[in-house]
């Protein structure tokens, strides 16, 4: 039996040939039978024969049996991690999907440009110290008007038309739709003591036919500081800084002087027009500027219905329209668009 | 306002000014060239002038603005001589002025034996030049004066007034006696009103005062003698009377916002001039002149001190006076410590009050360009009002739960409003002077302008929608309007439709769902649903949110079906939350940790009729449960074959858990059999595996 140990190789080498062709794991189950199985297994059959083999040559025969099944053993361990990622493969493959089919997307809800514009205007301003405030859209004749130096019967009340409520009462305090937010401003002055750095958000109503350019409700931001020393140069520092961080950092403050019984002096607050680098274009009307807020320095008379002494203090207010920014951002042609909520609209003025 | 710049040039002495650089000039001391037509000398701007500057609304006075913007000399020809003859005036009509409040001064010349034709070719063209018609020589006369120094006349027939005792025509500044009539130049009969000031004569009113002379006292072609007037009148008293009438006029608008009182006889020797030159008529000596109040001009300071530190810059004194006193201001710096310039106000600037308007006058015309630009002192911050953020959290979170803000009308059509009246914050709130009945009402709801916006989409072919709008909502309640914050929203059509799933529309608790989330997101503990009837929902798909603490936050449910068909929807679901209701979270300041044991959760099912509410199953449970208990969830609800009609099949989960220790699964069990048998006690109520 001298040969034992060629007859292991061989069988060793058939061992190869029939694991070469063992794929899946039926084959592999199958080739493990073959070699390994209980009765008929090629490597149970030589470790039966060890019995009959003479006693000097069992330890030579006894390691090549061993090796052949150490061998046998590693091979099929190996086909079988094959055989069963093979499995795992297919069994994957099959749940397979067409990955450019439309996602199941979550419903995205947008905010209104009106409130993404006010936000980042409010934001420009609460970098400089100002506080968000806020007072009721229904208001009397004293706060919208008579408080802020509009006296009863006055010319300057022409200029804002008003609505007012059925029932209201007379005098100063008949009831009316704010036609600005300065009421809000009123309301603080009254109820602490400066310094006093507020922005008045809100919504005003004014009695102006819908069409392009005027809605009779829209959106308004004002502010109001008020301290010792504030200067007519702080407003125009203010309004300039706010310019630079609002509409980019070339952008220059115009102010013009106008009439506002609220303020005096007061002024009509224009940006260099950022979309032409004041070249001239469309939406500056080829000016070069872009009127976006009145301003002024609060009024004496104001001041004092606030319970503030002038003589002490001074302060600054100005006032600007979201609705009418929103369009100058988005180029938008008509007003009304912002308050039709056309979803067509909404999404797209956002994607931009 | 029409101004013309050969008319303006004409107070200017020297070369007429480029038209540019005035409408530049003028534009920068607040005067706002707004267009311009013609060119050179036919030069004619279109001038905005603001409400508190009257006196330029007229050539003189703009052509002094001109001057001092230009730095041109500004001259004031004057009237010139007018060549009277005959008897005095005096002796032919007489004023009296009733009413010296309103009427501080009435003057008036007599003109006689006019005949009535053209005026000059150079008066008609300035007129024209400016878009206002040429009529007859008298009346071109008195418009020219008003372009010409801001100064309104009226020419009446004298022959027209009726004579006083001593038979002279008597003019007599007075209130309307009630019910008095009047027609008016325009040819309307005018029912007047106590308070309206008119001009009348012996008998009867004549005129408006500084509104609209009357019909029968106007001048026509058989006028031979005018009784010309010039007056200045109470801004107030005018405007009181232009409004009750409806009426505006070129005179109605100066007087209202303030003539110059000193203007009167100005005024009459100009207008003298032209008709006496064109009519040819005899100027009658002396004007007859009633003062009721003198003027008094007024004298104000300007602290050079005080001009500095409002302004954030210097202004030389010498600067200071030159400004002052091309404006006609007359001042007179007092030096020493005080550093003052005392002023004169012109009569013509009614707008000057206060030291804070020379502050303007100089500052404006330095030009604001010269501000320097500066940020206030700093100072210590505070915090935003606690409403608004808390409506823009509202915003992020309705947006968070996938829907889009709409902005809407504040106000809606009384029909629209009237089903949500019982669910707003009161009473409808009407406006008196709305622009039609589709705006007439304040809403009750955001809720009305949200459906308007989903019609508006669904006409679109964008029929799957949410949407939410956080504003106010209004009502009349204890005699005042109040003003609720709404986070309204609305849900329509499907909801997450992909083409992998069956679509699902929209239902009630997709709506109370938001409401839940929005809860959550704010901080707030859950809300409660109670079945409540609102006349606007569908029946037994309408809740009322109830907040921790028992308060009323607001209601929602499914839109009853005659009113969703009016707006094109089919079931859409609405909300309206009372943010103010909603439970302010207290500061977490310290916060419990989650406990390191897994816990456990058991099943049960139970049989009961469909009117036994979650809530009391939810509740009884609880009640009957032990501290480890710390959630019961609703699994499953089924009704259908196997289950008796009226009946209902609901799977529920119970969760428990413990921070010190594991459960075992005896405990868990043990546990449940009692929630069992209290679920039990419930009428008609079985739960499955237990008898």
């Amino acid at each position: 039996m001298t040969e034992a140990p060629f007859v292991l190789d061989e069988q060793l080498a058939r061992f190869e040939l029939d694991a070469a062709r063992a794929r899946t794991s039926a084959e592999v189950q199958k080739l493990r039978v073959d070699w390994l199985g209980k009765g008929h297994g090629v490597v149970t059959a030589f470790l039966g024969l060890l019995r009959e083999v003479p006693k000097d040559e069992k330890g030579a025969y006894g390691a090549g049996v061993n090796k052949l099944k150490a061998r046998v053993e590693a091979r099929l361990k190996e086909l079988e991690g094959a055989a069963a990622a093979e499995a795992a493969r297919a069994a994957e493959s099959a749940r397979a999907v067409d990955v450019t089919l439309p996602p199941r997307v979550p419903a995205v809800g947008r905010l209104h440009p009106l409130t993404v514009v006010r936000r980042r205007i409010e934001a420009s301003f609460r970098s400089l110290g100002y506080e968000v405030a806020d007072g009721p859209e229904v208001e009397s004749d004293w706060y919208n008007f008579e408080s802020l130096n509009f006296p009863p019967d006055h010319p300057a009340r022409d200029a804002v038309d008003t609505f007012f409520v059925k029932g209201g009462g007379t005098g100063r305090d008949r009831l009316l739709l704010r036609t600005h937010t300065s009421p809000v401003q009123m309301r603080t002055m009254l109820s602490r003591k400066p310094p006093i750095r507020i922005l008045c958000p809100g919504r005003v109503f004014r009695k102006d036919d819908i069409d392009p350019r005027h809605l009779p409700v829209f959106n308004q931001i004002e502010g109001l500081a008020v301290d010792e020393g504030i200067t007519f140069a702080d407003l125009r520092g203010t309004l300039a800084a706010f310019a630079r961080t609002f509409f980019g950092d070339r952008a220059k403050v115009r102010f013009g002087p106008t009439f506002f019984p609220f303020v005096e002096p007061g002024v009509d607050v224009a940006v260099s027009c950022v979309l032409c680098e004041q070249k001239g274009c469309r939406v500056c009307s080829g000016s070069g500027w872009i009127e976006i807020m009145g301003a002024g320095m609060v009024h004496p008379k104001v001041l004092e219905n606030g319970g503030i002494d002038p003589e002490r203090y001074t302060g600054f207010a100005f006032g600007m329209g979201v609705d009418r920014i929103a369009l100058l951002l988005h180029g938008l042609p008509d007003l009304r668009l912002l308050l039709e909520n056309d979803l067509r609209f909404l999404d797209r003025v956002w994607s931009s | 306002m029409k101004m013309s710049l050969s008319w303006l040039a004409s107070y200017l002495p020297g070369p007429a000014p480029d038209p540019s650089a005035a409408a530049e000039r003028l534009t920068s001391v607040g005067f706002i060239v707004e267009g311009r037509e013609g060119e050179g000398a036919s030069t004619v701007y279109d001038v905005e002038v603001t409400a508190n500057r009257p006196d330029g609304m007229n050539h003189r006075g703009l052509a002094r603005e001109a001057a001092v913007a230009l730095g041109r000399e500004f001259r004031d020809p004057g009237p010139g001589p007018v060549s009277e003859s005959g008897r005095p005036a005096a002796e032919l009509a007489a004023i009296v002025i009733e009413e010296g409040e309103l009427c501080p001064r009435y003057s008036a010349r007599v003109i006689e034996g006019i005949r009535m034709g053209p005026a000059s070719a150079a008066v008609r063209a300035r007129l024209e030049s400016i878009g206002s018609n040429a009529i007859s020589a008298p009346v071109d006369a008195t418009n020219h004066v008003l372009w010409d120094i801001g100064q309104p006349m009226h020419a009446f027939d004298l022959d027209r007034l009726a004579k006083g005792k001593d038979g002279r025509p008597t003019i007599v500044v007075r209130l309307a006696r009630p019910g008095e009539k009047l027609v008016t130049l325009d040819g309307v009969e005018r029912t007047l009103a106590g308070d309206q000031l008119v001009i009348a004569d012996a008998e009867k009113p004549v005129a408006l005062a500084g509104v609209m002379g009357g019909l029968h006292s106007a001048i026509s072609d058989s006028t031979t003698r005018i009784l010309l007037e010039s007056a200045h009148f109470h801004p107030g008293a005018v405007r009181r009377t232009a409004k009750a009438t409806g009426m505006h006029t070129d005179a109605s608008h100066r007087f209202e916002r303030g003539t110059d009182p000193l203007t009167t006889l100005d005024g009459l020797d100009r207008a003298a001039r032209i008709i006496a030159a064109d009519c040819g008529g005899e100027v009658r000596p002396g004007v007859i002149d009633a003062v009721a109040r003198p003027f008094a001009a007024r004298t104000l300071g300007l602290r050079l001190a005080r001009l500095g530190s409002f302004l954030g810059m210097e202004v030389a004194p010498e600067r200071c006076l030159s400004i002052l006193a091309a404006l006609g201001f007359a001042p007179e710096r007092k030096g020493g410590a005080g550093d003052v310039i005392e002023v004169t106000v012109p009569s013509w600037r009614i707008d000057v009050a206060g030291e804070i308007d020379l502050v303007e006058e100089i500052i404006r015309c330095v030009g604001y360009d010269q501000l320097p630009e500066t940020l206030p002192p700093v100072f210590e911050p505070g915090e935003s009002a606690e409403s608004s953020i808390l409506e823009d959290r509202a915003r992020d979170q309705l947006a968070g739960l996938g829907l889009t803000e709409a902005h809407n009308y504040s106000f809606v059509s009384g029909a629209e409003n009237a089903p949500f009246v019982p669910a707003g914050p009161g009473e409808p709130v009407e406006i008196e002077n709305p622009l039609g009945e589709p705006f007439s009402t304040l809403r009750a709801t955001p809720v009305v302008g949200l459906l308007r916006s989903a019609q508006h989409n669904v006409r679109r072919s964008r029929a799957d929608l949410g949407l939410f709008e956080v504003a106010r909502s209004f009502g009349w309640k204890d005699g005042q309007v109040a003003e609720r914050r709404s986070a309204a929203f609305l849900l329509a059509g499907r909801r997450q439709s992909h083409w992998s799933d069956a679509a699902r529309e929209a239902d009630f608790f997709d709506g109370t769902g938001i409401v839940a989330g929005l809860f959550s997101g704010l901080g707030a503990p859950a809300p409660r649903f109670e079945a409540a009837p609102f006349p606007f929902l569908a029946e037994g798909r309408s809740a009322r949110i109830v907040a921790e603490g028992g308060a009323v936050a607001g209601w929602v449910g499914v839109l009853a079906s005659p009113l969703a068909e009016g707006w094109d929807l089919a079931d859409p679901v609405v909300g309206d939350v009372d943010l103010d209701a909603i439970p302010k979270p207290a500061p977490v300041t310290s916060v419990e940790i989650p406990s390191r044991f897994p816990g456990s959760s058991v099943d049960l099912t139970l049989t009961h009729r469909k009117e036994i509410p979650w809530r009391l199953v939810e509740e009884t449970v609880k009640r009957a449960g032990p501290a480890e208990l710390l959630a019961v969830d609703a699994n499953n609800r089924y009704s259908g074959p196997g289950v008796a009609p009226g009946f209902v099949k609901t799977n529920l989960s119970l969760r428990f858990g413990s921070p010190e220790r594991s459960l075992s699964r005896e405990e868990v069990n043990g546990w449940r059999d009692s929630a069992a048998r209290a679920l039990l006690a419930l009428p008609e109520t079985g739960v499955d595996g237990i008898d």
